[in-house]
């Protein structure tokens, strides 16, 4: 009940919390289609590798990409908490991305989120993927920013 | 009476009702004691009128009048039909068809009086049909010239009444005349908008508005369109000819808004000078009446223009139709969809299990036919008989008959086939193309066709009919074929070829060459073909309609041109082959033959790998290769070749394994993966898995 009424009262947003290795990271609720549990992808040739093909959502065929290689860490190693985060954007519509593990829903208000600035040598490149990070309890959850992550790079 | 909600069904019934003019009329031609088609005529004629009052469109209105006195006089009896009276006829159409673009446009019929035409009606009516035809270009040559021998008037310019300066030429002294003897009074009046003014071009639009209603504007200065850019001062100056009072006609100005003042009086025979030859020019004077009526034609012509590509939302349906929002059939297509791949899956989950149980398999069947018969039904829905496409070419070929100085004739069959909605709506103007072209470049003159002993009237078939999954149309014509030769130097003289490939390249593919951008042989370039788009044009648009151009020809005998389109875009039938582990679908439209081939059978050339069947040399492209797939099979074993046909190119897809043939729904893959050509869609299986479909055409 405690938590509804923070919800209600503060300017607050809702996250996703999913597993990449040992990192948490939160994805926007609003932009959050579908979470269905790994499948069979179709492999499409001649695309970017971080593309892993396509799936059929109810008659849809989605586009699906591994998060672990477009952010440069090792391929996906399928597990049974394996799921597949379907994205709704307003510019590349309909995507599916892989996570290693989806654990929770987080809300968190505006004075629990801390803006990064943004790392203007690319060295590390995946850490601009995120956009901000999130203070839960005593745990640090960083929040992808979607529009990064599903930009089309070669 | 609002009635701004039966717009749309005026504009689709009028074009039906023009339509149906036009087919008529084409018949009154050949056939001028007809009755029926008289009566028909008529009949088309008076809705046309009464629609048209219906709605408030008067000058659409009166030249219906006119036309429906016209043939009511012909169904009499006491009018002959005449050739001249045809082509006015036709021009009065055309005239209809320009009200009802600008209608569509702005649901405004437009300023045009066609007056020429209205005369021209009443001419044939009064029975001197014979010398009166409205020779248009002529008319305003000669208005154009004579505009040039100007009277001056300067010396006004300083007063108030700056029209004085407005050069008064033959034609308006010969309206003048006119306007004379009819009672009507000629005004010049300059009229000046206040100095506060905004909007000065709308505050004129609303003065020359206001004179409309009185009676009719001769000139203006500065001219309409300058006007309407709004390149005048804080004056401009009009000649009106109207049969109200001048004080109504200032009144009427002034009643605008923001108008300051407004100075003029009525025009004498003195203001218009008193050069000789304007005296003697009392009797032809009637005629000259065009040439005025005529100079405001380019200006309201040129608004629609102006508006960009405007197309009719939709084309005209000659038969009863059924308004459904496609949106609605897409849901409706949709829902086959899923119930088809609903059906597949049924099918597959029982193909691999013991099929004891038979009255589940006959379950599956009805469900198959029923899915099959939805699909069907929800197709043709979509499908409409390319006529209204189709009924306006031989008023087309008439009319480029005339302008050619050619005799044509142009013979249709299968009108009644039938195509989706999308395509027969875009497949007009490629034909039109084709039809034209057959006439200006396929057939000869006259006097050749004679010569080489063909009948004189050159013939362009339009043939049209169902093949398979397919709609071919055909346009045909018995005339010179195309000069292979001629294409060849003309390719090697643009620098398209060079000499060497030349004489490597078949005549098919010299004649290819055709279809690519900016190629035209004629050497005289004429308004009808040969501005050099066109065949480009119309072959990137029937691709795009997923369909296919090809081109036969016969030097002296004539070309025929095959147009091959879909009948549906959204389902096909397709051959499901695996590469490595992978499932891919081929559309069984392009697929020739499957073959087993020997590995031994390949040959290299120009290091590229191919296979001879049937004495043609075929090259063929392993699949696996294109998709990075690694092939099952080890080199040694036997391979399976999937031919397929990109117009008169084969190529050999070698695959690994056959599954069979399939019906499929065609999904878009989205727009997130669309670099990858050679995949034009995917579709879901049976067993929900997605399977990408292959584009043949793009691979060879």
């Amino acid at each position: 009940m405690d938590e509804l009424r923070v919800a209600t009262e503060l300017d607050t947003t809702q996250y996703i919390v999913i597993k990449i290795g040992e990192e948490s990271y939160g994805i926007n609720i609003a932009f959050v289609d579908n979470i269905v549990r790994m499948q069979h992808i179709t492999r499409v040739p001649k695309v970017a590798p971080y593309l892993k093909g396509v799936i059929n959502l109810r008659g849809i065929v989605v586009p699906v990409m591994s998060l672990r290689l477009k952010m440069g860490l090792e391929d996906d190693v399928i597990t049974k908490a394996t799921r597949i985060i379907i994205l709704k954007l307003e510019t590349q519509g309909t995507i599916g991305i892989i996570v290693d593990e989806v654990r929770e829903v987080i809300t968190l208000d505006s004075e629990h989120i801390e803006k990064v600035a943004q790392d203007s040598n690319k060295s590390n490149e995946h850490v601009n993927f995120v956009s901000a990070v999130g203070k839960t309890g005593d745990e640090l959850v960083s929040l992808l920013d979607l529009n990064t992550v599903t930009l089309e790079t070669e | 009476m609002d009635v701004s909600q039966y717009l749309e069904i005026f504009l689709d019934e009028t074009k039906e009702h023009l339509q149906n003019l036009n087919t008529q009329i084409l018949e009154l031609e050949q056939d001028s004691e007809n009755m029926d088609t008289v009566n028909e005529i008529f009949r088309a004629a008076h809705s046309l009128k009464g629609m048209a009052g219906t709605m408030g469109y008067k000058r659409m209105q009166n030249l219906t009048h006119d036309m429906e006195n016209v043939f009511s006089e012909v169904r009499n009896g006491n009018i002959k039909v005449q050739p001249n009276m045809i082509d006015i006829l036709f021009q009065c159409l055309d005239a209809l068809e320009g009200y009802l673009a600008n209608i569509q446009e702005s649901s405004d019929e437009g300023t045009d009086d066609n007056e020429p035409l209205i005369k021209a009606l009443n001419d044939i009516l009064n029975g001197n049909a014979g010398a009166d035809a409205p020779k248009k270009k002529e008319a305003a040559d000669a208005g154009e010239e004579k505009a040039e021998k100007a009277d001056k008037k300067e010396a006004a310019s300083d007063s108030k009444e700056k029209w004085q300066s407005i050069k008064l030429t033959d034609t308006e002294k010969a309206l003048f005349e006119k306007a004379k003897e009819e009672g009507q009074h000629f005004y010049g009046i300059t009229v000046y908008v206040q100095e506060s003014c905004i909007l000065k071009a709308a505050r004129a639009f609303l003065v020359f508005k206001a004179l409309e209603e009185k009676g009719e504007i001769v000139l203006s200065n500065p001219s309409t369109q300058d006007i309407e850019d709004e390149k005048f001062d804080f004056d401009f100056s009009v000649i009106v000819v109207t049969a109200e009072s001048y004080d109504n006609v200032v009144a009427a100005i002034k009643s605008v808004s923001e108008i300051e003042d407004a100075f003029g009086r009525e025009l004498t025979e003195a203001d218009f000078g008193n050069s000789a030859e304007a005296e003697a020019e009392e009797e032809p004077a009637k005629e000259e009446v065009k040439p005025a009526a005529e100079a405001k034609k380019p200006e309201t012509k040129e608004l629609p223009a102006k508006a960009g590509d405007k197309k009719p939302a939709a084309k005209p349906v000659v038969n009863r139709t059924v308004r459904v929002d496609i949106e609605k059939l897409d849901v409706l297509m949709n829902l086959v969809s899923e119930l088809i791949i609903a059906k597949n899956s049924l099918v597959s989950s029982t193909s691999g299990e013991d099929t004891h149980n038979s009255n589940f398999n006959e379950q599956i069947e009805y469900l198959e036919s029923v899915t099959t018969n939805l699909h069907e039904s929800v197709m043709k829905v979509r499908m409409v008989p390319i006529e209204s496409v189709v009924s306006k070419f031989p008023r087309m070929i008439r009319d480029m008959q005339k302008s050619l100085g050619k005799k044509m004739e142009l013979h249709m069959t299968g009108e009644e086939t039938e195509l989706d909605r999308t395509v027969v709506d875009e497949i007009g103007d490629p034909l039109m193309h084709l039809l034209r072209n057959a006439a200006d470049h396929g057939l000869e003159s006259g006097e050749v066709r004679v010569q080489r002993g063909k009948p004189e009237v050159g013939n362009i078939y339009l043939d049209a009919y169902q093949d398979g999954n397919n709609v071919v149309i055909e346009v045909r014509d018995d005339g010179n074929g195309i000069d292979v030769a001629k294409v060849r130097d003309k390719a090697i003289q643009r620098g398209t070829i060079t000499a060497e490939q030349a004489e490597n390249m078949s005549d098919k593919e010299i004649v290819d060459l055709l279809f690519l951008p900016s190629f035209s042989t004629k050497e005289q370039v004429s308004e009808i073909s040969g501005r050099g788009v066109g065949l480009d044009v119309v072959k990137s648009k029937i691709e795009a309609l997923s369909g296919e151009v090809e081109v036969k020809t016969k030097l002296g005998e004539g070309s025929t041109w095959i147009v091959r389109l879909p009948l549906t875009l959204a389902i096909i039938q397709a051959l499901m082959v695996i590469v490595g582990d992978e499932k891919y679908a081929i559309s069984l439209g392009s697929i020739q033959t499957i073959e087993d081939i020997s590995p031994s059978d390949i040959k290299l050339v120009q290091n590229k790998e191919v296979i001879q069947l049937r004495g043609t040399v075929i090259p063929i492209i392993r699949l696996s290769d294109v998709v990075d797939a690694t092939s099952s099979k080890s080199p040694e074993d036997n391979m399976v070749v999937v031919i397929v046909k990109k117009g008169d190119r084969l190529a050999g897809l070698v695959v690994d394994e056959l599954i069979g043939q399939q019906e499929i729904v065609i999904k878009s893959l989205g727009k997130y993966i669309s670099k990858c050509k050679f995949i034009s869609g995917a579709t879901i299986l049976g067993d929900g898995e997605v399977a990408l479909i292959l584009d043949a055409n793009a691979l060879i």
